[in-house]
């Protein structure tokens, strides 16, 4: 049924709205049917970028929330991928802490912002250890479930060859889990990025581009938090680009699956 | 200046990648100090009080310009009152400027603070209202939808101010909005009207909003206190950087009362982002003296015992607050005498009258 | 963007008498709650955890009883459920439309998918204050941030569960002569319903989520703003009440979602 369309026609109806969605905005702007106030020119908008670029130090802000956002992921999964081993390879330590976990999990994860702040203050770490939070539980619960699916031949294998634990958190179970690693990894990264935005937005004020746009709302500056927001969109488009790179990294050595 | 900054975020991830709230182990002593407001657009500064003035003219790194080993840092509080106290809960503030409600509050919860001196008490409190929202006195906000920065001492202010008109906190619509956002809540008249103090007599001075009251020139009792507060461990352990810290806050103080630096005054708190011409409104027909006293008087003391009162009453705290000891008022004594302020500031008697003294 | 599973480790309840091995599982699972509870009792009570740091459980335990007693919890409970309950039939209904077209027709997805990708690349929080400007701060604030969230998920898994769809089901279709119509609804939907209720689970989680978000920035009841209240006034026993109110409300989300999946997939292997 699905008939193959050449690339050329498929990037030409993409850009289409796109496209169809800038003309409506100019033109309403231009005619002033919409108030600038909530729609102002894709001028104003570039205008404010290049304020806030040249002026602001737009990109000093970008680096805050990158690095928060990357040191908090770095350390939620690489906590989270060894504290989801300990529990896969352990069956003590699985039925244990396994319930709690799952229990704690369901607690929204913004809804952790009021504790961490008074355990952690006003300063950097609070917001690192929020978005270390937010890619430590997909990673966990993936790394988890990869983990128990590990084929049981496999390790009959490594019992045959009297594999320690360590061999056989390396040699089997962290293998054969990758695929669901990579996804509990992306899914992280998508949780983390939303929130670093969280964290600037309730913890502490900081620089970062959470609270470039939340200070545009407060100045009524539509094109700043359109600004914002499609720093905020680029971010999270370059940081899925990256999973699935890292995806098909990770999983190289595998043979295609029919995906 | 943008390098330290980010090598502070380096070391900040550093710090948290070991995930311990243990103290740094730090050479230099960090004085790590916080006020309960920030600038507009979040700018480092404030206004309005002896504590602004300190940041802003650099009373404290003054005083310790010749200790190379003592920095000051200075944290200012978007979430205003409250983050004042999980600073303190945490021990990452170890002075700050807040507001009577809060500093109840940090009491009441279990934190060990001092009241050291007094600054920003006796500030004035507005209310503003939506254009056409057609409210025209406090009765009318029955019902209507009011932005408050709960836990603040705007917010034991403004239920005083409605208790004495009969309303309760129920009888409107409460919604918690910090400054700024209250700002931008009003002149988009997302909410029907709001208690502040500069922010809002800036409003209606752009025509965005009407100020249709004023505790100024009403019942001082509805006014709001602030003060110093000290974060008892660290006076402990550092009795005399704390009787220099309060020094400086005095002398900072007395600047700020002398009638010929009015101008240069509100020049100093301009760097926060208010225009001079709402500061002279702010402070009109007040001494500077009067506003700026640092003197932990009766009317200062009868003051918080009453904000504490009240706030039981209204619920804001579930425990009685005991205020004794308390106020540490020894280190502003021993300021005061060294340097020869004992008669600057007139005393005030619980009844609000000046004290013989 | 392919649709993402969250994997999650329940089995389907199949009832059977618990043997006496999965009592002891049953009871392993409480250990360390029980641990943590008596370690944080004994904490506070020996004043090692400042009580501004951690209240006391007893004192949490006395304010979860108040406040349920009080109504209070139920309120905001209500408040934030009927939210949640509007936006997400909003967002997972438009998200359904949205993902059935894009999955049925090659043309509206290379039209409609890479602008759609383009903004589901923006965090919901980050709609957030450009909302507000837009809308305002009331009810209708709430109800668009969390249909948001509940959209994304729903049209992109909807989209990849119609699209895996196998292909021999539709030539069947075919040869049988279905009409657009049956195909679609014979084939194609329940083919995609697995795809389609991770959609759901997903779309409620981020819905949840966003509401906690929202109802955090502006809001004046709700159990988001109890936590905001309890944050401002210093009342950590409020928090972690509401803490406790937002977790048991995911779980009971979490765990219909997982029966009805059940349900629906037992009554399909049925019919088959």
């Amino acid at each position: 049924m699905v008939t193959t369309t050449s690339q050329a026609v498929r990037f030409r109806r993409g850009i289409t709205l796109p496209i169809l969605l800038l003309v409506v905005w100019e033109v309403s702007n231009r005619t002033g049917i919409v108030d600038p106030r909530f729609l102002p020119s894709l001028e104003e908008v570039v205008r404010a970028a290049k304020r806030e670029l040249i002026d602001n130090d737009l990109l000093g802000d970008l680096s805050f929330s990158l690095m928060r956002n990357i040191a908090g992921f770095l350390i939620g999964g690489v906590v989270g991928i060894g504290f989801a081993t300990v529990l896969a390879l352990s069956r003590i330590a699985d039925r244990l802490v396994m319930p709690t976990f799952n229990a704690l999990k369901q607690i929204s994860l913004l809804a952790w912002i009021p504790l961490i702040s008074v355990w952690f203050g006003f300063g950097e770490q609070a917001k690192i250890v929020f978005v270390a939070l937010a890619a430590f539980i997909p990673i966990v619960l993936n790394t988890y479930d990869g983990m128990r699916a590990a084929p049981d031949d496999l390790i009959e294998v490594g019992r045959a060859l009297k594999f320690n634990g360590r061999q056989r958190a390396l040699r089997i179970y962290l293998p054969s889990a990758m695929p669901s690693i990579a996804t509990g990894v992306h899914l992280g990264l998508i949780y983390s990025w939303l929130a670093t935005v969280g964290a600037e937005y309730f913890l502490a004020v900081g620089p970062g581009i959470g609270g470039l746009v939340i200070a545009g709302r407060e100045r009524f500056d539509m094109a700043m938090v359109m600004v914002g927001v499609i720093i905020l969109g680029l971010v999270g488009f370059t940081l899925n680009r990256l999973a699935y790179s890292l995806e098909s990294y990770l999983l190289r050595w595998r043979p295609k699956q029919n995906a | 200046m943008k390098l330290t900054s980010i090598l502070r975020l380096a070391a900040g991830i550093a710090f948290a990648g070991l995930l311990t709230i243990s103290a740094r182990a730090e050479d230099p002593l960090v004085i790590h100090v916080g006020y309960a407001a920030i600038g507009v657009d979040n700018r480092p500064f404030s206004e309005g009080t002896s504590a602004a003035t300190a940041r802003a003219g650099e009373f404290l790194e003054k005083e310790f310009a010749n200790d190379p080993n003592v920095k000051i840092e200075w944290t200012f509080f978007k979430g205003a009152g409250p983050a004042v106290n999980e600073g303190f809960a945490n021990d990452q503030l170890d002075f700050a400027y807040q507001g009577d409600l809060p500093s109840l509050i940090g009491r009441a919860t279990g934190l060990k603070t001092k009241y050291l001196l007094a600054s920003g008490a006796r500030k004035p409190l507005y209310l503003a209202v939506a254009k056409d929202s057609g409210i025209q006195k406090i009765e009318d906000l029955k019902g209507r939808k009011i932005a408050l920065q709960r836990g603040t001492n705007g917010h034991l202010a403004a239920i005083k101010i409605l208790e004495a008109h009969g309303l309760k906190e129920r009888d409107v619509q409460v919604v918690n909005l910090d400054s700024a956002a209250t700002v931008a809540a009003l002149t988009s008249k997302d909410i029907d009207a709001a208690f502040g103090d500069t922010q809002l007599i800036n409003l209606a001075a752009k025509g965005s909003a009407d100020v249709i009251y004023t505790t100024k020139g009403d019942d001082p009792r509805f006014g709001r206190n602030a003060g110093i507060i000290g974060r008892q461990a660290f006076i402990d352990a550092h009795p005399e950087i704390t009787q220099r810290v309060v020094d400086a806050f005095v002398k900072a103080a007395q600047w700020s009362s002398d009638e010929p630096n009015r101008a240069a005054l509100f020049e100093l708190w301009h760097k926060s982002g208010t225009p001079v011409p709402i500061l002279e409104e702010y402070f009109s027909k007040d001494t500077l003296a009067y506003r700026n006293s640092p003197l932990i008087d009766d009317l200062l003391t009868s003051q918080y015992a009453e904000q504490a009162v009240k706030s039981k009453e209204f619920e804001l705290v579930r425990r009685d607050i005991d205020l004794q000891g308390w106020f540490e008022p020894k280190y502003l004594n021993s300021a005061l005498q060294r340097l020869g302020l004992q008669k600057f500031w007139q005393p005030y008697g619980a009844d609000g009258k000046p004290a013989a003294s | 963007m392919a649709a993402i599973s969250e994997t999650s480790g329940h089995a389907g309840p199949r009832f059977s008498w618990p043997s006496r091995k999965r009592i002891g599982i049953g009871l392993t699972a409480f250990i360390l709650p029980v641990a943590l509870l008596v370690l944080w009792w004994v904490a506070s009570d020996r004043g090692w955890l400042a009580e501004q740091i951690l209240p006391s459980p007893v004192f949490v335990y006395e304010t979860a009883r108040d406040m349920i007693a009080s109504g209070e919890i139920l309120y905001h409970t209500a408040v934030s459920l009927r939210r949640v309950v509007i936006g997400f039939a909003i967002g997972a209904a438009l998200g359904l439309s949205l993902g059935v077209a894009m999955g049925l027709s090659e043309r509206v997805e290379d039209y409609v998918k890479p602008l759609f990708l383009a903004f589901a690349q923006i965090p919901t929080l980050g709609w957030i204050p450009l909302l507000m400007l837009l809308v305002g701060i009331d009810e209708t604030l709430k109800i668009i941030v969390i249909a948001k969230g509940a959209l994304v998920p729903m049209a992109l898994n909807t989209f990849t569960g119609i699209r895996n769809v196998s292909p021999r089901y539709l030539e069947v279709g075919h040869a049988l002569r279905f009409s657009r119509w049956q195909r679609l609804r014979l084939i194609v939907l329940p083919g995609a319903v697995p795809s389609i209720f991770t959609g759901i689970r997903y779309g409620l989680t981020h819905s949840w989520t966003s509401l906690v978000g929202v109802e955090l920035l502006a809001s004046s009841e709700g159990l988001g703003y109890l936590l905001v209240w309890g944050r401002q006034m210093f009342w950590l026993d409020t928090v972690i009440v509401a803490m406790i109110a937002i977790g048991l409300v995911g779980f009971i989300m979490d765990k219909s979602l997982n029966n009805t999946e059940t349900l629906i997939q037992r009554w399909k292997k049925g019919e088959a």
